[in-house]
């Protein structure tokens, strides 16, 4: 299941399996005015992907039902998205690595907001960039 | 009514709960995050956050009857409820939630059932002492919107 909510500019790709985790990173997002895309585990995110969807950024959790954070940034990586930057979002210091092995540019403990802006700064000189 | 009065009663109770323990700096993040066009915020993500780890104790309680010594099982149920706890600043549930986890990680079911049951009384407490903070700050009326407290 995948909802948007209004924001202009960057486009995310939210995953997360626990709800009160999706609310408030949610509306961090919408702090930026990024369009957010919201889905509950990474098999709804590669699908999103495989159905032609694009993102600037995409958050990610690590341990979720069905398919993990890492598991999902591998599929997406293999389908040829190495534009997008991704995040992976997780206290557990074992996450890091899974994370970057499967791909993902950065990884972070808990997203605050100032963190979250300094990513998004990236993001945006990054598809600049890319775009010009 | 003294709404000065009331907004000084919820400014007390929240710095109380902070030099308690119940709650740690990331609900403050919590809160930076409410705005105009977002005016409860904290309290529809408290509101989300109990009903929703009502329910994720109710998964452990069952797994722990259903399925003797699954500590994978049981580990899985209360990483969820951690992550959970640790999003709102839910200092004393997310210790205990940890505990419980480390009980798991040595197969230690003893350990296990008693970090549950004080997983749960913290959970009893936290909701009540959150709902009275809550009620205050709705008497307070909308100036006693959510403050940074004096730590």
């Amino acid at each position: 299941m995948a909802f948007q909510t209004q924001g202009s500019n960057l486009r995310a790709l939210l995953v997360e399996d626990i709800k009160v985790n999706r609310m408030i990173l949610s509306q961090m997002l919408r702090k930026f005015q990024v369009e957010t895309t919201v889905v509950q585990n990474g098999k709804e995110a590669v699908e999103l992907f495989l159905g032609g969807e694009t993102f600037d950024i995409v958050l990610t959790d690590n341990l979720m039902p069905i398919m993990t954070g890492p598991e999902a940034i591998s599929k997406i990586r293999a389908m040829g998205a190495t534009d997008v930057m991704i995040v992976g979002v997780s206290v557990d210091a074992n996450s890091m690595e899974e994370f970057k092995d499967a791909g993902a540019d950065l990884c972070v403990p808990k997203l605050k907001l100032e963190i979250l802006e300094h990513i998004l700064q990236e993001t945006r000189s990054k598809k600049n960039k890319s775009s010009a | 009514m003294d709404y000065s009065n009331l907004r000084r009663q919820a400014a007390s109770m929240k710095k109380s709960l902070f030099d308690q323990g119940y709650l740690d700096e990331q609900f403050c993040q919590v809160e930076d995050l409410q705005d105009e066009a977002s005016p409860n915020f904290v309290e529809e993500v408290v509101t989300l956050f109990f009903k929703d780890s009502g329910r994720l104790m109710s998964n452990i309680e069952q797994a722990l009857e259903k399925y003797p010594r699954d500590f994978n099982r049981w580990d899985t149920y209360m990483q969820q409820l951690k992550g959970s706890c640790s999003s709102i600043g839910a200092s004393r549930m997310k210790n205990e939630c940890m505990s419980f986890r480390d009980s798991c990680g040595q197969g230690n079911v003893e350990g296990c059932m008693r970090s549950f049951q004080k997983v749960k009384r913290e959970h009893a407490v936290l909701r009540q002492k959150l709902e009275s903070y809550f009620q205050l700050l709705r008497q307070a009326g909308p100036a006693g919107a959510a403050t940074r407290p004096v730590m």
